[in-house]
């Protein structure tokens, strides 16, 4: 069977060009990186790692009802702004604001829930306005031992674990670009959930990488998360 | 000795002999060991000379082998200025001499020593400029001295970054104090982050003698870094130099090649004491050196810093570096004690015991030297008299070191930047300090406590403090301390009727100098130090500020404190712009298609942040390539990426409200399916953007922005609805859209293979209306918009399928001839149309009637930002006028900016000028006179080279008057 290539997909993430020596698994209607090489790379997602999950699907709901409506479609939501959690399914909701709610796809349903959700939303004149989060921004998870080290050398924040603790949310600034940061780990993998400016995410991909050189941080696919 | 034959261990802390280095200086070859600074390396094999000073071209050596000093600058292969006490030696590295007219061994400058007389202080700002216009001839000579060490001009930079640091408590130095501190608060729970300048951990405990048996403090150094070293709590950064204190803790700290920028809830400085000089003539010569780096050179390197020693010293310190000396195998030919007695009666017993002389009550008068001053030979002691007075004769000792230590100096440069006063404390000869803010903490040496019991028990004490704030300890009752003995003698400062008695070794500065500087009427210490330039050097005023805040007060007849010392601003040392400007972060955005226009051949250029194509080919046919492009568009069918357009979703049941406040148009009853032109003004009724408002849905706009307003008017958007609380969702679509204008006269034919689900038809989908339907299977806003003058349409889909949509796009148009073309393409063809763009075509001053925007007013609507201010710019006079203006193809073109002439005035500016194949001649648009703008009239325009054209100013637009082309 022939490789699976991004082109042949309508949706594709901006960084597919940078992953040109990996191999691809199909996600949905598009594709993500499997791997890179043959070998294992668990060891090196323990280490420090990125992984792009642009294609994955995400999907934001603000206003007065969307609460509401999140609860009513089987949501665990945050209690509080900058808070975020994972559900059962293994989506994570993280909320932004009083009436802000940011929906993250998981990779046992290749993104479908969240897609659905996406799909699924009519404008009415409900106070619930969907917010096209997989269009806007990209979507990078930086695993490991030194995501917070990394992060330093771009950020201002303390994102230490004892100040950013598992299910916080900063919405701030890293390498002069507004980004969202959630930690939510995979199990025992320490992650942060990154969402950048979906046009300036070949920029923010070298800046990572650059940061991540001295930890031995490389570039990752999926297979060692599942 | 040679670099194998050291003293033995345990001295040499700091090198490895099993790991020997060669090295070259001044094109000698030499053998040092792993470890070693090439200072220490250097003396080892026996070579002091490191250095000429920088303005007598004085031989100088090292002086502080801490690299506190000027004395030890060197050259390397890509560096000047490099402390050859500090930088670690390298296998096959070279090094060289600085700052010399011959050989460093002969400096022919050195003769400029004899001429000091007719230098003196404040001469250079007296002595070049008369008579007038004499500067130009000295000018030249002065640079040509000017300056130390050479620049490799090519030289690659290298990697430099920065990272934050968050923790608990920062301490700053890593001597006993800061040790102690450090261990206290991790082992009460604290994050701590020590920082220490040198290679090692301990301080003076490395070097210094702190009992006659001198057991004590190798015991204690060890005791405290192996707690230190591996302890959970601490992370330790050596080699690196907390630079500056800022509000907050906010603290730079440079390591190798980068800077920490610290973030710490509580700071603890324990940066120790700088070892003070006395004052004599010839006390600069190699060979005379502060005591403790006498220490250090045999503690860490195990060098023997000579072979024939006198011991100057105004506290005990000086006679236990003289038990140091002697144990190295020195032969110590005398201690000289400025004071009649040491304050420890045990080391007069302990000198006796060795045979080493003691001269109480006398100083060093003079350093002397044979002819070329490459080494102290002896020194003359004199008994001291009186405050800075000495016997008429004294007596000769020879020798080949000198070692002096005149007292302390508190490093106290990051504590006053914190706000901390420094007072002159008369008992104790010493400035101490005080004022410190809040979580702040001051421990050891710097903080006036030298007796090591003393020391401990305030760091202590300082940490439990610390921890106490941090919510770790409770606090503990005050620590109760030992009365301690004067360190620092109070006027070490022997003036000689020959000068070259050095107050600051950097600047060749003698007693007289400063107290000069004084007689000219700088009695402020900050003008003394600017006139004379005391303090200016390498060292900071290090080893200058006491004795020149002594010799002013004096001078003035005020006392130390009041005379105090100047300001200690940051950084606490030099610090490459590297280091300041770190890893650079220039962002950039890319569309989805950007890779295409890269395939394509685009020429990019910025907009912005984005990165856009200009036109497709090489930049030296831009041109041709422009011209192609738009007679494409305007006979055929171009594509242009129109993504980085701004683009807003407002939507909500007060959506058209919004957009009839914020916009001058009215928006309240625009159908559902239709786009309407939209421009903004500020509170002053000054153009600020423009775009376009399609409607999709009752409560849903989709609204354009310009590429570099955007952001801005988003959140001009969330500025006044957070006033005027509207029930209305506003989001900031702008990169989740990818857009392109598929435009010219094939546009519907390309559309229609692609687009099943909308019908294109001029009649169903006419000119600004809007729809949504799919284009290749994706859903896509479709917009009819005429910005470039020929039937277009504009395609949104969300900005995943971007790349795919150009794809289509292209293949689709194939038959029709489909061809890109870049932003400067598209400002062309715009400009025959007439149309401005916000911010190109109009400044900070632009109203609505100078662009003949009035027609886009509402004036029926009770209220749009600016409104008021619209009015009150219209019921004036016009004074001037954005016109469009003609010139033939053969004349010199205007460039944008160039000036408009009325008379010999000048009335306004070009904005916009190209030529234009269509139209055959060169079209533009400029400001003017108002009694200019009325076509017909002569615009004079000054071009390159000041030649003035005659332009036409014409009725806009130029091309296709009555837009038929866009409409059809």
């Amino acid at each position: 069977m022939a490789a699976l290539q991004a082109q042949q997909f309508i949706e594709r993430s901006p960084l597919y060009r940078q992953q040109a020596d990996a191999t691809l698994g199909r996600l949905g209607d598009s594709v993500i990186v499997a791997h890179y090489g043959e070998h294992d790379e668990s060891p090196q997602l323990q280490r420090c790692a990125l992984l792009d999950l642009t294609n994955l699907a995400r999907v934001g709901f603000r206003g007065a009802a969307a609460a509401e409506y999140l609860l009513e479609r089987g949501y665990q939501l945050p209690e509080a702004p900058n808070r975020a959690l994972t559900q059962s399914d293994g989506s994570h909701v993280a909320r932004l604001s009083q009436t802000e709610y940011l929906l993250l796809g998981s990779l046992r349903d290749a993104g479908a829930r969240i897609a659905a959700e996406e799909a699924g939303w009519q404008f009415s004149e409900t106070a619930n306005y969907l917010l096209p989060r997989q269009d806007s921004h990209a979507w990078l998870l930086l695993t490991g031992a030194h995501i917070a080290e990394v992060m330093a050398k771009l950020c201002g924040v303390d994102l230490r674990p004892e100040a950013f603790p598992v299910g916080a949310v900063a919405q701030t600034s890293a390498a002069r670009i507004n980004v969202i940061v959630v930690n939510l780990p995979e199990g025992e993998l320490p992650c942060f959930q990154i969402l950048c400016d979906r046009a300036s995410v070949a920029y923010f991909w070298d800046a990572l990488l650059d940061a991540m050189a001295e930890f031995g941080g490389q570039p990752a696919g999926i297979d060692a998360l599942l | 000795m040679t670099a194998f034959s050291r003293l033995p261990a345990p001295m040499g802390l700091l090198i490895d002999r099993d790991q020997p280095l060669r090295f070259n200086f001044d094109g000698k070859p030499y053998q040092g060991f792993a470890g070693d600074s090439i200072a220490s390396a250097l003396a080892a094999n026996g070579r002091w000379l490191l250095s000429r000073s920088f303005k007598y071209h004085r031989p100088r050596g090292p002086l502080t082998m801490a690299g506190q000093d000027a004395n030890t600058l060197v050259q390397l292969p890509s560096e000047p200025n490099v402390l050859a006490d500090l930088q670690p030696l390298a296998e096959g590295l070279t090094v060289t001499g600085q700052n010399f007219a011959g050989s460093l061994d002969n400096d022919r400058d050195a003769l400029l020593g004899k001429f000091s007389k007719f230098m003196p202080v404040g001469f250079y700002y007296r002595s070049f400029y008369k008579p007038m216009g004499i500067w130009k001839v000295w000018e030249p000579i002065i640079r040509k001295k000017a300056g130390l060490g050479v620049l490799d001009l090519k030289f690659q930079p290298e990697y430099h970054d920065k990272a934050f640091l968050f923790v608990d408590l920062a301490v700053v130095g890593a001597g006993p104090a800061g040790l102690t501190a450090a261990l206290h608060a991790a082992n009460a729970g604290a994050k701590v982050l020590l920082i220490e300048q040198q290679a090692y951990l301990g301080g003076a405990l490395a070097w210094a003698r702190f009992d006659v048996a001198g057991q004590r403090a190798d015991a204690l150094r060890r005791e405290l870094v192996d707690a230190v070293q591996g302890h959970p709590n601490i992370q330790i950064l050596k080699e690196a130099t907390c630079n500056a204190w800022f509000t907050d803790n906010f603290l730079p700290v440079i390591q190798g090649n980068r800077l920490y920028k610290v973030r710490a809830k509580q700071c603890i400085v324990a940066s120790g004491a700088f070892d003070q000089p006395v004052v004599f003539r010839n006390n600069d010569l190699p060979g005379v050196m502060l005591a403790s780096a006498a220490q250090r050179l045999i503690k860490l390197y195990a060098v023997k810093p000579g072979q024939r020693a006198v011991v100057l010293t105004g506290n005990d310190d000086g006679y236990l570096a003289a038990l140091d000396l002697f144990e190295a195998g020195v032969d110590v030919a005398a201690v000289v004690d400025m004071r009649e007695l040491p304050a420890d009666a045990a080391l007069v017993a302990a000198l006796k015991k060795t045979g080493i002389p003691l001269h109480s009550g006398s100083t060093v008068y003079e350093a002397l030297h044979a002819k070329g001053m490459r080494h102290v030979t002896g020194v003359d002691v004199r008994r001291i008299v009186g405050k800075g007075q000495v016997a008429g004769k004294g007596m000769q000792i020879d020798c080949d070191l000198l070692c002096m230590s005149a007292g302390y100096m508190p490093v106290y440069q990051l504590l006053c930047q914190a706000g901390g006063k420094l007072s002159y404390d008369d008992t104790q000869a010493a400035f101490a300090l005080s004022g410190l803010p809040q979580n702040l903490g001051v421990a050891g040496s710097v903080n006036g406590r030298h007796d090591l019991d003393n020391l401990l028990r305030e760091a202590a004490q300082v940490a439990n403090a610390a921890c106490a704030s941090l919510g770790l300890q409770e606090a503990a009752a005050p620590a109760r301390f030992a009365a301690e003995p004067r360190v620092n003698y109070d006027w070490p400062i022997f003036p000689h009727p020959d000068g070259k008695d050095f107050v600051d070794f950097d600047e060749d500065l003698q007693v007289r100098d400063i107290v000069n500087a004084t007689r000219h009427g700088y009695r402020d210490v900050q003008l003394v130090k600017r006139f004379s330039t005391v303090g200016m050097g390498p060292s900071q005023g290090r080893h200058s500020a006491l004795p020149t805040a002594r010799l002013v007060a004096q001078a003035t007849n005020r006392s130390v404190s009041e005379t105090g010392v100047t300001t200690a601003r940051p950084p606490f040392v030099a610090e490459k712009l590297a280091h300041v400007a770190g890893r650079g972060f220039d962002p950039y955005r890319q569309t989805a298609m950007h890779q295409r226009h890269v395939e394509l051949g685009a020429k990019m250029m910025p907009a912005g942040v984005w990165q856009r194509p200009a036109y497709y080919g090489k930049p030296e046919e831009r041109e041709a390539c422009m011209q192609a492009e738009a007679r494409h568009v305007r006979e055929k069918v171009g594509l242009i990426d129109v993504s980085t357009l701004g683009g807003l979703d407002v939507r909500g049941p007060d959506a058209a409200e919004l957009l009839n406040r914020l916009y001058t148009f009215a928006f309240a009853k625009q159908p559902v399916g239709r786009s309407r032109y939209a421009l903004m003004t500020n509170e002053h009724g000054v153009v600020i953007d423009d775009g376009v408002c399609a409607r999709f849905a009752d409560q849903h706009f989709y609204v354009s922005a310009t590429t570099s307003g955007v952001d801005r008017i988003y959140q001009q958007m969330l500025k006044w609805n957070a006033q005027w609380r509207l029930n209305v969702d506003i989001t900031n679509v702008t990169a989740a859209m990818a857009a392109v204008n598929l435009a010219g006269p094939r546009a519907r034919n390309v559309l229609r293979k692609l687009c099943t689900d909308v019908d294109l038809s001029a009649e169903d989908f006419p000119y600004l209306a809007v729809r949504q339907g799919t284009v290749a299977g994706i859903p896509a806003r479709l917009l009819r918009v005429g910005f470039v003058g020929e039937l277009g349409y504009e395609i949104h889909v969300p900005a995943r399928y971007g790349e795919y949509l150009w794809d289509a796009l292209m293949q689709a148009g194939a038959k029709d001839e489909i061809r890109p073309f870049g932003v400067e393409t598209q400002r062309l063809l715009r400009l025959e149309k007439g149309h401005v763009i916000i911010s190109q075509d109009t400044d900070g001053m632009t109203h609505p009637a100078e662009i003949d925007m009035g027609w886009a007013i509402a004036r029926s609507k009770p209220f749009f930002v600016g409104k008021r201010s619209v009015e009150i710019l219209e019921a004036q006079p016009l004074k001037r006028k954005l016109v469009g203006f003609v010139l033939p193809a053969t004349s010199a073109k205007p460039l944008e900016g160039h000036l408009v002439l009325n008379g010999p005035d000048i009335s306004g500016n070009v904005t916009s000028c190209e030529y234009s194949q269509t139209l055959g001649q060169i079209i533009g648009l400029a400001y003017c006179a108002f009694e200019q703008s009325a076509p017909g009239s002569t615009l004079p325009i000054r071009v390159e080279g000041g030649e003035v054209v005659q332009a036409t100013v014409v009725k806009l637009p130029f091309f296709d008057p009555e837009t038929q082309r866009q409409e059809l």
